[in-house]
């Protein structure tokens, strides 16, 4: 999936992200790129964030989204 | 789903819209921009049971850079006409294969109920092989065709929209899939959104394609 449009970047890519660390909206952004610009796919790059947390049993940080 | 749907490279998108009818009356007044992205075709199917939940695929001509359609202003601007603030991920693939089970649909059928699901899945030739062994079991199910798409930037990343009988038979394929359905288990989970159970609401040509 096409996650972010503005700069092209996919889920795969911020899967990635998420697993190597990341955990608000904004790391992602300083990874990738991805939500840097219009910032409307947050809500997406969030849910990412909270569907890895669940699966590996930690929760997001609530700051910095 | 029909004969007018037989496009092999796909954008799709699952998200919610103010107002549908709005949305379609300005996709068609702009057949230009989307022209100029490439599309042929674009199909809109509208949620059964949640309101304002749209299905949109566009055929496109050519991959090309999806990245550089997909940022267009037209992209934006539909989003925008749409009232939706978030704007939703983007499924852009190409069709794996398109498995009619029961003969051809005419294309006004009226009663066709789309089940669509976007989701990673473990391996996607394992997949097509379980689905064609599974092929008498799924037409006992209700399930009138089987469309399968993959990503073009995650191999194991699948669009499926399947066809079923009504809106009955859609309700009980979704609360007892077969076990060769394995992607009906795998929606809603992250960037994917949640099934999609719909039904076929507009047709449009775009371009050299109407």
């Amino acid at each position: 999936m096409f996650v972010c449009l503005c700069n092209g970047v996919t889920s795969h890519v911020v899967t990635e992200v998420v697993a190597n660390g990341a955990k608000t909206s904004k790391q992602i952004a300083e990874a990738c790129g991805a939500g840097g610009d219009c910032g409307r796919c947050r809500r997406t790059l969030r849910a990412m964030i909270e569907a890895h947390s669940a699966v590996n049993g930690c929760a997001p940080e609530t700051v910095s989204r | 789903m029909g004969e007018y749907d037989l496009h092999s490279l796909i954008l799709a998108c699952d998200f919610r819209v103010d107002d549908v009818d709005r949305m379609w009356a300005w996709l068609k007044k702009h057949r230009e921009p989307l022209a100029s992205i490439g599309a042929h075709h674009v199909v809109l199917y509208t949620s059964l049971w949640e309101p304002g939940r749209v299905l949109v695929t566009i055929g496109i001509h050519q991959a090309g850079s999806i990245r550089e359609v997909l940022r267009s202003p037209a992209i934006f601007e539909w989003f925008d006409i749409s009232g939706a603030d978030d704007i939703p991920p983007v499924f852009g693939g190409e069709v794996v294969e398109k498995i009619d089970l029961q003969g051809p649909t005419p294309e006004d059928h009226v009663g066709r109920v789309v089940v669509g699901v976007m989701a990673s899945v473990d391996d996607v030739s394992a997949l097509m092989d379980k689905v064609h062994d599974g092929v008498e079991r799924f037409k006992r199910g209700g399930v009138r065709k089987v469309w399968v798409y993959q990503a073009l930037d995650d191999g194991r990343e699948v669009m499926i929209l399947q066809e079923i009988e009504d809106e009955l038979t859609a309700r009980r394929w979704i609360d007892h899939p077969d076990a060769a359905a394995e992607w009906m288990s795998k929606a809603g989970f992250g960037a994917y959104p949640t099934q999609f159970v719909g039904r076929f609401a507009h047709l449009m040509s775009v371009g050299d394609g109407g």
